[in-house]
């Protein structure tokens, strides 16, 4: 006789940062089941955007959407409203903000790694990669003068410069991490613990990816090649040397065999945008107000992140829609989770790694 | 007893009501090598019913104040509330917003406040220290009734072995 059991995750456990409940169906410990509720952190940041702040404020505003991607929810506003008010924004503050998105996309991978490491039951490793994720928190903050939540992008170009001893600081923090980053890839391939327990585990294929809109490194692990940094030309990405990382298997593993490899080629672009530094205005003049309508898309550590702005040539906008990764990425993640076994979840979970805050907004 | 194991090793448990996980990343860079806050014998667990400081991260939102308010009612007393961020302490950038109650203050009462937008991991071990103070404060609060009335001598006189091997001889009177 069959039986299933509902086993409740959430809102509050000790394996999630965030408040979001799944309900798991299971037979036998094997999920057969889930539902998910993301809305807990709902705080209605859209409708506020177009009522309570005016657009010269609003980079600020959807910075604390997220407090991981911040720097990419502003800065795709940013480029949105730019072009809705026709500004130029000078070559350095390009180079610039493409160097901040790196060393964010850098610090969000790592905690990333160790939280899936964490969950997984490796304490030590979780221990290791937090320390070793502290050397780019020190970088972001000798940049930005924050931890978390810099507000480094204005409407017109940036807050802050990088003059010749911070970039100098930037390269050696860079050497520092590149051999501790060469163990953690070590660690991460060869590790009979780790690959045993990562391997084949949270499998997508790549049909399903692709008919569930995966996004991401989500997507890219299971052989997806999706990526804007790609197909958009906003930033320089290709003046600094972007190659796409695309992995097989689709399983824990080859999440975080992208996630690492990922790591990689955001320090080479690094190191490529600190040495072809051109020169310019830090900030141009914004004149007038946002009239009409404009699509922004960025990839954010998780995936395409995606707005839509319309003004009505007030100071407030009119309308402003925001879409995450993970809002696209749960259906995946639903489908992924059919089929294991219930202890596997945390680590699953966890390596996805789930944005609540971005989606619930 | 109970009382100095507490001053030496407070739990915390997090949680998280509505915050954009600039704090939430804070305490858990709190809780990794660099700022190790275990050194402190500060410890995370995830049950409510084991831990002596609540610490919360966010603007209260609609839906989570509910789930905030029964965690808090499953700590045993004595228990401290840090308040960790600026939105969490006033609403901050959240505040006004349709669906953000303004501050963890309207439901429950904050001992020590922690500011920062996000609170760097010194404040927010500063605040916890000073968490364990109003901790202090209160464990004596609510020994103070027993106190009066005899009632902590009796208790701790029983639970002690050496003071029972002296009280048996005299129990036979």
């Amino acid at each position: 006789m069959k039986q299933s059991i509902s086993i409740p995750l959430g809102s509050q456990h000790i394996a999630l940062l965030e408040p979001v409940r799944f309900r798991f169906e299971t037979h036998n410990e094997t999920i057969v089941g889930v539902e998910a509720d993301v809305g807990y952190v709902h705080r209605g940041v859209e409708r506020a955007c177009t009522s309570r702040f005016e657009f010269k404020q609003i980079p600020a505003v959807v910075a604390r959407v997220c407090g991981l991607c911040a720097i990419t929810h502003s800065l795709s506003y940013t480029l949105a409203v730019e072009q809705l008010v026709s500004t130029e924004v000078s070559r350095r503050a390009q180079y610039l903000r493409t160097l901040m998105v790196e060393l964010d996309r850098l610090h969000s991978h790592l905690l990333c790694l160790a939280h899936t490491a964490e969950n997984a039951g490796y304490e030590a490793l979780f221990m290791q990669i937090m320390g070793d994720r502290e050397l780019i928190m020190e970088l972001q903050e000798r940049i930005t003068g924050n931890r978390v939540q810099f507000d480094f992008v204005c409407i017109g170009g940036v807050h802050r410069d990088v003059d010749a001893a911070c970039a100098k600081a930037i390269l050696d923090g860079l050497a520092t991490f590149e051999p501790k980053l060469e163990a953690l890839e070590e660690l991460f391939e060869t590790n009979w613990t780790l690959s045993l327990k990562y391997k084949g585990i949270g499998a997508i294929s790549k049909e399903d990816a692709a008919i569930f809109n995966a996004l991401g490194p989500l997507a890219r692990a299971a052989g997806l090649r999706t990526d804007v940094r790609a197909e958009q030309s906003v930033l320089p990405y290709q003046e600094v040397g972007f190659e796409m990382v695309v992995e097989e298997g689709g399983d824990i593993y080859a999440r975080n065999r992208v996630r690492l490899r990922e790591m990689r080629q955001s320090m080479a672009m690094v190191r490529n945008i600190l040495e072809g530094l051109p020169e310019g205005e830090l900030q141009a003049k914004v004149k007038g107000k946002p009239e009409g309508e404009s699509i922004m898309r960025l990839e954010a550590p998780r995936g395409e992140l995606f707005y839509y702005l319309r003004g009505n040539k007030t100071a407030t906008l009119e309308r402003m829609r925001i879409k995450t990764p993970t809002f696209s990425g749960i259906p995946a993640m639903v489908k992924i989770f059919k089929g294991q076994e219930y202890g596997d979840v945390p680590a699953i979970l966890a390596s996805f790694d789930p944005c609540m805050s971005c989606t619930a907004k | 007893m109970f009382k100095s194991y507490r001053k030496k090793s407070p739990w915390i448990l997090h949680y998280n009501a509505g915050s954009c996980n600039g704090c939430d990343i804070e305490i858990l860079a709190c809780l990794g090598p660099k700022y190790d806050i275990e050194r402190f014998g500060i410890l995370n667990s995830g049950n409510p019913k084991q831990s002596d400081i609540l610490l919360v991260t966010g603007p209260v939102t609609y839906r989570s104040r509910e789930r905030l308010v029964e965690l808090y009612a499953q700590m045993a007393e004595p228990k401290v509330v840090v308040a960790v961020g600026a939105c969490t302490c006033t609403g901050g950038v959240f505040r006004g917003m349709c669906n953000v109650e303004g501050g963890v203050d309207r439901y429950l009462p904050v001992d020590v406040y922690v500011p920062g937008c996000a609170a760097s991991p010194e404040q927010i071990i500063d605040g916890v220290i000073q968490g364990l103070a109003a901790l202090e404060a209160k464990t004596k609060a609510i020994e103070e009734p027993k106190r009066l009335f005899g009632g902590l001598h009796e208790t701790l006189f029983f639970t002690s072995r050496r003071h029972m091997r002296q009280r048996l001889p005299h129990a036979e009177d």
